[in-house]
């Protein structure tokens, strides 16, 4: 298990390496690219196939259990997914003109892919809390150079901001971080320093005035990256300027491994710090998250950031789920985690096309797409239905538990107001895309913008959500997974 | 060590007054200096070995050389820049870090009451709020890095003192980042002098709503 372990942290930086050297061809180049993740993929297989979630694997720095299984699963989905559609959607950027001096370009690109898959499988495979939040430093980090990508001004004044937003909020993180630790040191000496297990085995015993003051600061730290509330001011910016491969993997797969890291540091906490006070925060930064989304989707005129902000919502969503801290929540966020990564990674390629062919971001110039390009045109419906939650996609079951699960808990005030936000939310997204669907076309068909490839693809991911949301339970094996993931976090 | 924290001190609070990018970064340097020198005394303190020395000997490699180093060759090239708006909150800084201060001691005696080291706990406090508000009020590129560095060493002054330092490999994870940030943040720097003629921030104000 160890050997495939460290198969699978040595391949993407072997790739990048290749790519930076420079002595490929494009062509070769992306295969390169595309097989490594291939490779990866099947590492990750081999690694499921002799995984056990009822006997967690554990090493000296590396540790697998059902929680960070389920993580990794959906952030190699989307690695593959982005790394077949790469060809594609970077020829389409070098024929708008985007992308000079192609080759060395797409070698940077590939490189900087790569290292930023590989930040993220370390954040989800160790051990240690300290060298997690090493981890996601190098994720902000990796991810900065990737945003501003083009270096345009717009990008340099996203990026500008994600690492400064971001980087304080780590910092914070990593001050609750050394609080945790030095209520460690006060309960349990110097064995094992910052051991999740370890800690976990002995959550019960730390001081729980020193566990809320790192509570306080964990939040809002990890808080920043995954995009809550009041310290999303990066979030809309950075999504809508990357590339548009790359925003899908910020949104899908970034945003849930910084969910993880959060999950793995609220467990810890929770017997000491109090299940009312957590629960509270979250339920009160959720909401907030998803009211401050709100207005922003229905006068929204940024194709890119209105899919930015609906990931807002979705992140307000899955942080109610985690604060009511049932089963039944938390089954449902793991879920929503899932089905939200894919959607959200094809409706940002989708809009990225879109972009790339109309050559404007603006809502109000995009108009007929269902006669002009009737294909993707669908699959836009498609996965804008998926997104706001209409069956049968995955969305819908697992935004309909997490809102049964909060009025079941009795959380009547923060479940009827989620409730009248998505309302808001869905009314927005559907006005916007309907009039980029259906107004009068102005120009002649172009038959189809997507790519061969990309096609498949996308249509993948959105019947893998549909698949996995409507019948989780009807799959042993993910089911056996989830309930298993769910026992670590609700113990 | 009482020496070294009212000269730390008296550093962070000079950092706030300073406008020229070239002290500001002399200034850092000198605060990483003494952070370095805790960082020794801290480890002879406690035994030899690899870990009592290497965290002080890198502290003086990245942050009071290779930083400095490093920022202060993109200011070189910031001559011909034109000039925006200058810091105009600088009192309001300086007057916001003896608030700080003040208010590091009052919570700390309240949250832990005889705590040992007092005064580096508090100092540490201190350097962490001081390069928050240095982030939030100073519109120039550079000062917010700077910002961002004091905040990392009053963090990392707090574990040094707390926790008697975290575990080697965990520190020179911290190491790495910070180095990498430093990089990353000189490159967009001088992108953004490439692409707005200067590294003043508000001009940042394109992307909203």
């Amino acid at each position: 298990m160890l050997k495939i372990i460290y198969a699978l942290l040595s391949l993407p930086p072997l790739c990048a390496l290749l790519a930076l050297s420079g002595r490929f061809t494009n062509t070769s180049l992306h295969w390169l690219h595309r097989l490594t993740a291939t490779g990866v993929g099947v590492l990750v297989c081999l690694l499921l196939a002799g995984f056990n979630p009822a006997r967690p694997f554990n090493s000296e720095y590396f540790y697998l259990d059902a929680l960070n299984c389920w993580v990794l699963i959906i952030i190699t989905t989307l690695y593959m997914a982005a790394t077949w559609t790469a060809r594609s959607y970077l020829v389409r950027e070098e024929k708008s003109g985007v992308l000079k001096n192609e080759q060395l370009q797409t070698g940077r690109y590939f490189a900087l892919m790569q290292m930023f898959v590989w930040t993220m499988f370390i954040v989800l495979l160790v051990k240690n809390l300290g060298l997690m939040w090493v981890a996601i430093e190098a994720t902000t980090l990796i991810s900065a150079l990737l945003i501003s990508f083009k270096f345009t001004r717009s990008a340099l004044e996203a990026t500008w901001k994600y690492i400064m937003v971001c980087t304080v909020g780590i910092c914070l993180a990593l001050l609750g971080t050394l609080i945790l630790y030095y209520a460690q040191i006060d309960a349990l000496g110097n064995d094992k320093p910052l051991s999740w297990l370890y800690l976990y085995e002995h959550a019960a015993v730390l001081d729980p005035s020193l566990t809320k003051m790192a509570l306080l600061f964990i939040l809002i730290g990890y808080g920043t990256k995954v995009g809550m509330a009041p310290m999303h001011t990066w979030l809309p910016d950075a999504y809508a300027e990357a590339p548009s491969l790359t925003s899908g993997m910020l949104s899908g797969a970034l945003c849930s491994c910084a969910l993880y890291v959060l999950l793995r540091n609220l467990v810890i906490l929770l017997p000491t710090a109090g299940v009312e006070m957590m629960s509270g925060m979250l339920l009160f930064f959720a909401v907030l998250t998803v009211a401050v989304a709100v207005p922003f989707v229905v006068v929204q005129r940024d194709v890119k950031r209105i899919l930015a902000y609906s990931s807002m919502e979705n992140i307000g969503i899955m942080v109610a789920g985690v604060g009511v801290f049932t089963a039944f929540s938390l089954k449902a966020v793991m879920l929503h985690m899932y089905s939200h990564a894919l959607i959200k990674f094809v409706l940002f390629y989708i809009a990225g096309t879109i972009i790339q062919e109309y050559q404007t971001r603006n809502l109000m110039r995009i108009h007929g797409m269902i006669k002009e390009v009737s294909h993707t045109a669908t699959l836009w419906l498609i996965s804008m239905l998926g997104i706001l939650g209409l069956p049968p996609m995955g969305l819908f079951f697992s935004k309909f538990y997490i809102l049964t699960a909060l009025f079941k808990e009795e959380h009547w005030l923060a479940g009827s107001l989620l409730i009248i936000l998505l309302a808001g939310v869905l009314i927005g997204i559907l006005y916007h895309g309907m009039r980029m669907l259906c107004d009068q076309p102005r120009r002649p068909s172009l038959g189809d913008l997507l790519d061969r490839l990309d096609t498949p693809v996308l249509a993948i991911l959105l019947l893998l959500t549909c698949f996995v949301g409507a019948g989780f339970e009807n799959i042993p094996w993910i089911n056996n997974l989830l309930n298993h993931a769910v026992l670590i976090i609700g113990r | 060590m009482e020496f070294l924290v009212v000269t730390l001190m008296f550093i962070v609070f000079l950092q706030t007054r300073i406008m020229d990018l070239k002290r500001g970064i002399f200034c850092l340097s000198i605060q990483s200096a003494l952070i370095a020198a805790a960082c020794l005394a801290v480890g002879m303190s406690h035994g030899g070995g690899i870990h009592a020395f290497l965290p002080g000997m890198l502290t003086i490699a990245v942050k009071v050389i290779f930083i400095p180093y490093a920022i202060l060759k993109v200011v070189r090239q910031l001559s011909d820049e034109k000039e925006i708006a200058s810091d105009i909150n600088v009192n309001y800084s300086t007057a916001a870090a003896a608030c700080f201060l003040a208010l590091s001691y009052v919570v700390l005696d309240s949250l832990l009451p005889g705590v040992q080291g007092r005064d580096i706990v508090a100092s540490s406090i201190f350097m962490i709020m001081t390069g928050l508000t240095l982030i939030v009020m100073r519109s120039r590129a550079i000062m917010q890095m700077i910002g961002l560095i004091t905040m990392e060493n009053g963090i990392y002054l707090l574990g040094l003192i707390m926790t008697e330092g975290l575990p080697l490999i965990i520190e020179l994870g911290i190491f790495l980042d910070v180095l990498i940030a430093v990089v990353i943040l000189v490159i967009l720097t001088s992108r953004l002098r490439l692409s707005f003629k200067t590294t003043d921030t508000n001009v940042l104000r394109k992307l909203k709503g």
